[in-house]
């Protein structure tokens, strides 16, 4: 969360629909509607295309800048969706976009219904949509539904007027006394949940910082103006949300606030007005905790999930990149064999880097001190509870590393999320304050400013990556684009292969015996095993952990008879028997296999 | 046609070529004199129609000279014709039929997982499901790879079969342990579920014991070798040495979790079959005990003897020690080999006992501090195994000492965890890690004069040094 103090009241939306422009007799503010705009086509229908989707987190201040102020702007992010759809991207993350004083990183939202100014307008948005959906790409974005900036018209006019139609909308205590159990999340910046207001002379409550006061979500009114704010977006074609620190919605007295029932009521009311009023958006869980606990808000396993339809697997990056510093595949095994079963329509988001730090909350305090010791060599490199580093720079800059984690992101069970720039191995700064080390203008081309603006360069919002290794001159899509060796070029044939595969979306994971502590290997399997249905892949992916080369035998006998073709080449592999099928791996090295039926299936006619 | 018995006497030339090819068969240093078949039993018998195959179980007696013949158990197949997946399992043709080694043959071995499900017996064969298991006879199985003194056999994802090959009458160490561990619920065993009894010479005799098949999980020695390698490789780039504690693949929390789960295992052990204080005499015989396997290895190791002082007053002490010392059962034979890494954490596995030993030896109650001691040694192996023909010290003889004792103290203190630190006793565990580095010299020079310094540079190093 930035400390960033640019804006420190409501950003100007003068001449732009905002909330608050007018005030209705009874004291409600006139917020914009979703009739007052176009709407984006719809993208092609799709029920379970989150399950298969391979996401791309991108921050719209960090793509590209269109109108030459030095900040990346929706018009920006839509003039290179070509680019992902090449690329091979099926779905778009924003980080917030909307009006914020950007105390927070945009998480301090200020109206839920405008846009930033410096990223554009909501008509913006809408022709990114409409832009994006014609290329097949689909666009989900954060929202915040715990807490609004203090500078939102609701908080303002919450304090004002208790009276009045929003003085019940936020958690109001004389004295600050109540839910003493629940934990300060910001130790750093927070000594209590409990902030006083002068203009009312009473103490608000927030589980966050002092500046984002929690929404009262014991007040029906606010349940019901938050399902507008998402009916606003889902209007105006949105695929989905991805909604931030939802454990925190409801407080109860004599528990901790965190995971309550009612919470999970009100989520599954969310859930009943996308099913019933928007078919194929999707509802992402953003919380940080353990998988048996996360897999609460994907709701009743009966019905197939009714609340979250995805939710982040927090606990298994750090493993990732733990495993391969120790060779060693059982921090992988153990987080997911630790892993519950998910409901049938539900599906887990994985990532390897993201724009926060590299969180390290879901891991023990060894497991952390190691990870600090391995990723963090410098103190500057790290932030709160985790490492503010980019992939690149994290793995030494090893193309084998890269292709090793990449390989993994995208075969592991779960809807893989790219981090803008990692495609490109895109370095980071250090130097700049916070999570900015990893927010860095995207690298087009050596040109200026990378490509990214014609701006004045001292105008940027961010300076551009400009060491040695891995500055704009020599890392940047247009080189990478050219050379058919590139890691972008890699990564785009390994997202091709993924398409090619249901199983890597759909299929069920099951870890495949091995003697070799430093190879993990597994298999995906989708349809019915052994069926002659065409409606059936199977997949098997090994992966050396070690940086030495390594032999495995992997126990196969069911599949005698079948054969193994490796997917980026098309070769066949000798045919499984009864014996261990022994292969060999380069250092870091990886094979992802299909499994077909015989031989003679594809000999020479 | 003649019976299965005496068409197998008739094959006792065959049997006499193919028995020392065979990895288990423990008598590889003595000639075979004589093999006697002692009985046989049809397991599944001849159905008619095509080339059914039948199964034999089979138990000889062989002759190597020894006061009384080493009895193994032999599973075997019948064809008429063998198939050329199974050539290599074959044995003999007798009656024109091929007689080959039924482990290898999925079709065959079935019949065992079966008779094990069903609770059968037949002509005093016993196969018995644990009492409260529940065993599904529908998987296949297939042989695990490499194995020493017996054959096991892994049913599906859901069983392991171990056979034991050179039969030992009386109680198995193994499935005693294993099912006394169970009864109090240890966690870190493979649950027994079955075993297969007999009875020979008059007495009762474990043929096979059935387990929970643990699933993906890797040896303690292929850990701890993995960590090793890194950190070799990191001396190599790194001018300044590297420190276990600051490279990538540290074991050290893999092997503090194994000291704990030894100590929960021996703390379930003492619940289950007790712990004892020894009387006043246990040191002294376990002393006395040092001492003579010292003079057996001194006899044929000459480079030993510049040793010999320190380690007979490290044996020494260990007899004049006051305190009490309390005894119970063991593992009695913990090395990394014997632990495995499952997703869930560290199992033992094999509770024989030391092979060589005779059966009255291996259930004898010892101090667990032996089986601590064993564990010790084997990181001092995993750490210097690598170097083997690496005569001068440098960065990497630095850095596996630095391994071996890292890795040492964090398994004790995980053991601490679980149970009475074993560097409370330091002598006592001094002198049980030297009875074992003596045992390994002799074991070495016999067989790998390779890996002899490992062994003599830890006597040299312990019994020079009076702290852990």
């Amino acid at each position: 969360m930035s400390t960033d103090k640019r804006h420190e009241v409501q950003p100007d939306l003068e001449g732009v629909p905002h909330t608050g422009e007018a005030t209705l007799p009874d004291g409600h503010l006139v917020e914009p509607q979703a009739d007052e705009f176009r709407r984006a086509r719809a993208a092609p229908s799709d029920p379970a295309w989150f399950k298969r989707a391979v996401f791309y987190e991108v921050l719209v201040r960090a793509f590209r800048d269109d109108d030459g102020n030095g900040s990346g702007d929706l018009r920006g992010l839509t003039s290179k969706l070509d680019y992902l759809r090449w690329l091979g991207v099926d779905c778009l993350w924003l980080p917030p976009f909307y009006a914020s004083p950007l105390r927070d990183g945009g998480y301090d939202i200020s109206d839920f219904r405008a846009v930033l100014p410096e990223f554009g307008t909501v008509d913006d948005f809408v022709v990114l949509l409409d832009e994006a959906h014609r290329r097949g790409i689909r666009v989900v974005t954060d929202l915040v539904m715990n807490h609004t900036s203090e500078a939102h018209p609701w908080f303002q006019e919450s304090r004002r007027d208790p009276e009045g139609p929003y003085g019940d909308f936020y958690v109001w205590s004389d004295d600050g006394s109540p839910y003493p159990d629940a934990r300060i999340i910001f130790v750093d910046t927070e000594g209590s949940n409990w902030t006083y207001d002068p203009v009312r002379g009473q103490f608000y409550w927030h589980r966050f910082f002092s500046h984002q006061p929690d929404l009262n979500f014991e007040n029906p009114e606010v349940g019901e103006a938050m399902i507008d704010v998402l009916r606003f977006w889902l209007d105006l074609g949105i695929d989905g949300f991805r909604l931030d620190a939802v454990p925190y919605l409801f407080e109860e007295e004599g528990t901790d606030c965190e995971n309550l029932p009612r919470t999970h009521e009100f989520l599954k009311r969310c859930r009943k007005v996308v099913d019933d009023e928007y078919p194929d958006r999707v509802l992402l869980a953003e919380a940080n905790q353990w998988p048996t606990d996360v897999v609460e808000y994907f709701g009743d396993p009966a019905t197939g999930g009714d609340e979250c339809h995805m939710a982040f697997h927090f606990p298994l990056m750090p493993r990732i990149f733990m495993a391969v510093r120790r060779e060693s595949r059982f921090p992988i095994s153990e987080i997911l064999a630790q892993t519950p079963a998910i409901p049938s329509g539900t599906q887990w988001g994985i990532f390897l880097r993201n724009h926060d730090e590299l969180t390290l909350e879901m891991v023990t305090d060894e497991e952390r001190d190691y990870m600090y010791a391995e990723y963090a060599s410098d103190p500057r490199m790290k932030a709160n509870i985790g490492i503010r580093r980019r992939l690149a720079p994290l793995l030494d800059n090893d193309r084998n590393q890269l292709e090793l984690f990449t390989a993994m992101l995208l075969s592991l069970p779960g809807s893989p999320v790219l981090y803008y720039g990692d495609e490109i191995g895109m370095g980071d700064n250090i130097w700049l304050g916070d999570r900015d080390s990893v927010r860095t203008p995207m690298q087009w081309t050596p040109d200026r400013n990378a490509g990214f603006s014609l701006c004045d360069p001292g105008r940027i919002y961010l300076p551009v990556i400009m060491d040695p290794v891995y500055g704009y001159q020599s890392v940047n899509i247009e080189a990478q684009s050219n050379s058919s060796q590139s890691l972008l070029n890699w990564t785009r044939r390994m997202i091709q292969v993924r398409h090619q595969h249901p199983a890597f979306g759909l299929g069920e994971f099951s870890e495949l015996d091995s003697s070799n502590p430093s190879v993990l290997a597994y298999a995906r399997r989708w349809g019915a095993p052994g069926s002659t249905d065409e409606r059936h892949d199977m997949v098997i992916c090994v992966n050396n952990l070690s940086r030495f080369p390594q032999p495995v035998e992997l126990e196969l006998s069911e599949h005698a008879g079948e054969v193994l073709v490796e997917l980026t080449g098309g070769v066949h592999f000798p045919p499984v028997g009864e014996l261990p099928y022994l292969l060999t791996l380069p250092g870091h090295g990886f094979y992802w296999f299909e499994v077909v039926a015989s031989e003679r299936d594809r000999e020479a006619v | 046609m003649s019976s299965p018995t005496e068409m197998l006497a008739d094959l006792t030339d065959a049997l006499w070529q193919w028995l020392p090819e065979q990895r288990w068969f423990a008598g590889k240093d003595r000639p075979v004199l004589g093999v006697t078949v002692v009985r046989t039993t049809t397991l599944r018998g001849h159905n008619g129609g095509g080339d059914d195959p039948e199964l034999l179980h089979a138990v000889i007696a062989v002759d190597q000279g020894g006061a009384e013949p080493d009895h193994y158990q032999l599973l075997l197949g019948l064809r008429r014709e063998l198939p050329e997946h199974l050539g290599h399992a074959w044995v003999a043709t007798g009656d024109s039929r091929a007689v080959y080694d039924a482990t290898h043959d999925p079709g065959l071995t079935a019949r065992l997982l079966e008779l094990i499900a069903h609770n059968s017996e037949i002509d005093g064969l016993r196969f018995v499901t644990e009492p409260g298991a529940e065993v599904d006879a529908v998987h296949r199985s297939r042989p695990v790879g490499v194995e020493q003194s017996h054959t096991s056999l892994i049913y599906g994802h859901a069983y392991i079969l171990k056979l034991f090959r050179r039969l030992m009458t009386g109680p198995s160490p193994d499935l005693e342990l294993h099912r006394a561990l169970d009864a109090v619920g240890c966690p870190h065993i493979a649950a027994p579920l079955g075993a297969i009894e007999g009875r020979l010479d008059g007495a009762s005799v474990t043929l096979g014991m059935l387990n929970e098949y643990l699933p993906n999980t890797a040896d303690g020695w292929a850990m701890a070798t993995a960590s090793i390698r890194d950190l070799l490789a990191e001396t190599e780039s790194s001018a300044a040495g590297a420190h276990p504690e600051d490279v990538g693949g540290d074991f050290a929390s893999e092997a503090h979790r194994l000291g704990n789960a030894v100590a929960t295992v021996h703390r379930d052990l003492a619940r289950a079959l007790g712990r004892t204080e020894a009387g006043s005499g246990e040191l002294p015989r376990v002393a006395a005990g040092m001492h003579r396997r010292l003079d057996a290895v001194l006899a044929s190791v000459p480079s030993l003897a510049e040793h010999e002082t320190a380690l007979r007053a490290a044996f020494d002490q260990v007899a004049a020690l006051s305190g009490p010392v309390t005894v119970q059962r063991a593992h009695g034979d913990l090395h990394l080999g014997q632990v495995l890494r499952a997703v869930t954490g560290w199992v033992l596995i094999d509770f024989e006992g030391e092979p060589a030993a005779p059966l009255a030896e291996r259930i004898e109650p010892v101090s667990p501090l032996r089986d601590v001691a064993g564990m010790l040694r084997s990181f001092d192996y995993a750490a210097h195994h690598m170097l083997i023909g690496e005569t001068e010290p440098g960065p990497h003889s630095d850095a596996a000492r630095e391994w071996a004792g890292r890795n040492q103290q964090a398994f004790c203190d995980g053991y601490a965890e679980g149970g009475e630190d074993p560097r409370s006793q330091p002598a006592l565990l001094r002198a049980f890690e030297l009875d074992k580095a003596v045992y390994e010299v002799g074991y070495e020079y016999a067989n790998r004069p390779a890996w002899l310094p490992i062994p003599l540079a830890a006597i040299a190093r312990i019994a020079g040094h009076h702290d852990l």
